[in-house]
């Protein structure tokens, strides 16, 4: 069940709503979250509730778009309580997880020595150790298909790059602080290369275009 | 159809935001200035958000490769046909061989100026919109912004009304109408405080967000886990500078947002650029959504008046 008595509801401008179910990166959050976010979903695809715009989640909250000329703030507050009442969908981070074969170190991961180093680590127990977890997909944001997976092994912990790169490889594997991600895309980004795939993440003409969903489970796996 | 004969500093397709790909990380993208973009459309008879050209503090020279009707909308770039002045607020007809000039925005109209073509521009649509999205590197022409030699191909054979549009905008220099965001009551002081002062746009600037100086928030706690972001959203980073989000904007932020720029403001709000003072006035919600559905009204009516005109 998603309790609904726990969920703070705040207007984002006018025309949208705010729902925190927290403030922490958590599994068990998020896992209530993305089960919120299916509900909504399932409502808009069945028809109802066309006042309501497609949401956006994160780790615990999510936003909701409504037509402010169609539906009153208070309703959509009151219908959304009422649907966080009704039974989750299962939790999606149980089913197998997806495997994401890795090319690591070299120039496929050009921050994996450093990374050892920093650690304390050498490079094969930094590969091991990436590879040891299953991760949870907790959201999708920063660039289209960019998977926020957590959580890494505490050995790894780490602060972002000082310095972000103007420009990463697509398919590039990363980590940062207790999370690690594949870049979708080559764009700017201030985490540490440890390795690449050949695995397309995002594909805007695919159905659906990002390969990884949010509550799935995901682990890495050297090539 | 057009050439690009030169690109200006940031030209790219954009009509209507993508707002059914935003959980999958896609900014909303689509025109900054949408209003600006549905009067140059509704000046040749299009759907309001047909897809046209962005252009960013210095517009687009094109060259016609067979005769061709266009509009502009927006800020005020001088365009000349082969030297001629363009007359503002009515289509032009661009004949095989001649070249539209259109230069940098004469401070005060604003940066963003539209380019509508018949039919709109015939892009297909990607993920719900034939906007651009440059960080995703689709929409639009290839997904990227335009360069010199691009090719700019009207969806219709000729505009279904020539429009007329009399009247200057007049709004472009008044106050942002601003609601509490929310986490305004997290942040003392930070309404507040963004009320009180004039604000002036950073050079750092983009389709994402224009940064504010000149003025200063108190900061808070600094930086909350990651939520859903919006366009219009004020963010409040730990310098205490604030950031106002645009139409491509990331879907999720770390920053707390201690206000949002009313719905019915966001068309004046992307036509802020660098060195522009901006002062932020307090609104009610109920008023908010009034204004909202006037705008959209407004914009409704816009084919309607540009015809009267006609």
């Amino acid at each position: 069940m998603i309790d609904g008595g726990q969920l703070t509801v705040r207007p984002f401008g006018e025309a949208a709503l705010l729902v925190e179910l927290g403030r922490h990166v958590d599994p068990a959050l998020n896992a209530r979250t993305v089960a919120l976010m299916r509900v909504i979903a399932q409502a808009r695809a069945n028809g109802q509730a066309d006042w309501l715009g497609a949401p956006v989640h994160a780790y615990a909250s999510l936003l909701l778009p409504f037509d402010p000329r169609r539906v009153e703030a208070r309703d959509v507050e009151e219908w959304l309580r009422a649907r966080a009442d009704h039974p989750a969908y299962p939790d999606l981070g149980s089913a197998a997880p997806l495997e994401i074969p890795v090319r690591y170190g070299g120039e496929n991961g050009p921050d994996l020595e450093e990374v050892a180093g920093l650690t304390g680590l050498t490079p094969e127990e930094v590969v091991r150790l990436h590879g040891s977890v299953d991760y949870r997909v907790y959201m999708l944001g920063f660039a289209p298909g960019f998977a926020y997976l957590g959580e890494l092994p505490e050995q790894l912990e780490l602060p972002r790059r000082d310095t972000p790169r103007p420009r990463v490889p697509a398919g590039s594997v990363a980590i940062a602080v207790r999370q690690t991600a594949v870049y979708p895309l080559a764009t700017p980004g201030g985490w540490h290369i440890i390795g690449r795939t050949d695995l397309s993440l995002w594909e805007p003409q695919r159905e659906p275009p990002a390969l990884i969903e949010p509550g799935w489970s995901v682990r890495f796996r050297a090539a | 159809m057009l050439e690009v004969i030169e690109a200006g500093l940031l030209s790219t397709v954009q009509a209507g935001s993508r707002r059914e790909a935003l959980a999958y990380g896609v900014p909303p993208g689509g025109a900054c200035d949408g209003w600006s973009l549905a009067l140059a459309n509704a000046l040749l008879g299009n759907a309001a958000q047909a897809p046209g050209v962005e252009m960013t503090l210095t517009g687009l020279t094109v060259r016609a490769l067979a005769d061709c009707w266009l509009a502009l909308a927006g800020a005020d770039m001088e365009p000349s046909i082969d030297g001629r002045q363009v007359p503002a607020g009515r289509p032009v007809r661009l004949a095989q061989g001649e070249r539209l000039v259109c230069g940098a925005a004469r401070p005060g109209s604003g940066i963003r100026s539209y380019l509508a073509l018949p039919g709109g521009l015939d892009v297909p649509e990607v993920l719900g919109s034939p906007s651009t999205c440059l960080v995703g590197g689709f929409g639009g022409l290839d997904g990227r912004s335009l360069r010199a030699g691009d090719r700019l191909r009207p969806a219709a054979g000729g505009p279904s009304v020539i429009g007329r549009w009399e009247d200057a905008r007049s709004d472009l220099g008044a106050p942002l109408r601003v609601v509490p965001g929310p986490h305004a009551d997290e942040l003392p002081g930070a309404f507040e405080a963004l009320l009180a002062g004039d604000f002036v746009v950073s050079a750092r600037g983009d389709r994402q967000a224009i940064r504010l100086e000149g003025g200063q928030l108190p900061a808070g706690s600094g930086t909350i886990v990651s939520q859903p972001m919006m366009w219009g959203a004020v963010q409040l980073p730990p310098d205490g500078r604030p950031i106002v989000l645009l139409a491509d904007h990331q879907t999720v932020g770390g920053y707390p947002v201690p206000a949002v720029v009313i719905s019915a403001d966001l068309p004046r709000l992307g036509q802020l650029g660098p060195g522009d003072t901006l002062r932020f006035i307090p609104i009610g919600l109920a008023q908010a959504r009034a204004e909202l559905a006037a705008h959209r009204r407004a914009l409704g009516r816009l084919p309607e008046l540009v015809a009267v005109g006609a």
